[in-house]
């Protein structure tokens, strides 16, 4: 270790703490806390998604047409896939046990590019899947009502979430370009 | 099984007792808000104590340490980043923001800690881990080793480092 050289290490080091001290038994039951902290992100994610889902058999069971029949069972394999999705890349996550053998400058790189990677590529797992469901429906609808007034509103309807999704994926973009940066800034030598 | 955890327990033991208090300064550099470091020193806590499981002496434990805690923290200032608005700087630019408070160390110790502190907590998580590095008296070689820098990188921004401390602590400049 170095000679104290400089008056702000000594400021620094001799700066008070509150001594704040965990046992073992501590640090398993907080380690216990997070794992479960986690499960029930996971069983959260997964309720809701059943009851959407539920919803989606509710409408499947109650109408005949073929068509509707098929569009609210893309919707349900679709949410289940999107839920399956946000479980493996949420954002609540334990940190690797091996956290020590990475360099700051390694697990930074890796952790700024698994969060790029998930905003960069929201399309395929977040917003595709509910693409043939929304599809099915669309024409599903325009076929048991083809007056042209609904016509105009299934239309309003499809722009309005066709801009949903842009927006999203949009945001999403951006979000992927600042992480660029930043990766990009880790990788400029001085 | 058994064995491999008691040495796990007594590594993050021993860790606990002579870092502790490194740990707790490290804390309070990378969150400002005191709810939130203690959730965030607990967390380093937690990390220290599972990676010892994994841990094979290729490098110092001090190394190892210090790697893990800078880990846990620089997640967490990239999870903040989200909520919060704060723009994060490099030391570069740190170094030529002036300060209309600076002063010496000696006039108020108090004061001076709050400032370094605030400088510090403005700084980009690499960066951070190097002064925080450097604050706590480690060489550069172990600085290198812990943030993954070239030595090149590390004495660079240690000398910037030493430049900022002088012109916002008054203490005359550095000669390196």
């Amino acid at each position: 270790m170095n000679e104290l050289e400089n008056p702000v290490q000594k400021l620094w080091q001799e700066q008070p703490v509150e001594g704040i001290k965990m046992s073992v038994e501590e640090i398993r039951r907080r380690a216990g806390k997070f794992e479960r902290r986690i499960v029930r992100r996971n069983r959260r994610e997964t309720v809701a998604c059943v009851l959407v889902s539920g919803l989606f058999v509710y409408f499947l069971i109650g109408t005949h047409d073929l068509l509707f029949r098929i569009s609210y069972g893309l919707f349900i394999v679709g949410m289940f896939w999107v839920a399956v999705q946000l479980q493996r890349k949420g954002s609540i996550r334990n940190l690797p046990p091996t956290l020590g053998a990475s360099s700051s400058l390694q697990f930074f790189r890796t952790e700024l590019e698994r969060q790029r990677d998930a905003v960069r590529n929201v399309w395929p797992w977040y917003l595709a899947p509910l693409v043939p469901g929304y599809l099915v429906l669309t024409i599903a609808y325009a076929i048991a009502f083809p007056q042209p007034v609904r016509w105009i509103g299934v239309l309003a309807f499809d722009v309005f979430v066709a801009l949903i999704f842009l927006g999203i994926w949009k945001m999403n973009q951006r979000a992927a370009r600042c992480l660029d940066r930043l990766i990009d800034e880790l990788n400029v030598p001085e | 099984m058994i064995a491999a955890t008691s040495a796990q327990d007594e590594l993050y033991r021993e860790a606990a007792e002579i870092y502790g208090a490194a740990l707790e300064r490290l804390a309070r550099a990378y969150e400002a808000d005191a709810e939130l470091r203690r959730d965030l020193l607990q967390e380093i806590h937690v990390a220290l104590w599972r990676s010892f499981h994994g841990f094979d002496g290729r490098c110092s434990s001090r190394t190892w340490i210090y790697r893990v805690a800078h880990n846990v923290a620089a997640s967490h200032v990239i999870g903040q980043r989200r909520t919060r608005a704060q723009t994060l700087v490099g030391l570069e630019e740190l170094e030529n923001i002036a300060d209309s408070q600076s002063g010496p160390v000696a006039a108020d110790r108090n004061h001076a800690l709050n400032r370094l502190l605030k400088l510090i907590q403005r700084l980009k998580p690499l960066d951070r881990n190097v002064i925080l590095a450097y604050l706590e008296g480690m060489e550069a070689a172990e600085i290198g080793e812990i943030s993954g820098l070239s030595a090149a990188n590390v004495a660079t921004k240690i000398h910037r480092i030493k430049n900022m401390l002088a012109r916002q602590f008054q203490q005359g400049g550095s000669e390196s």
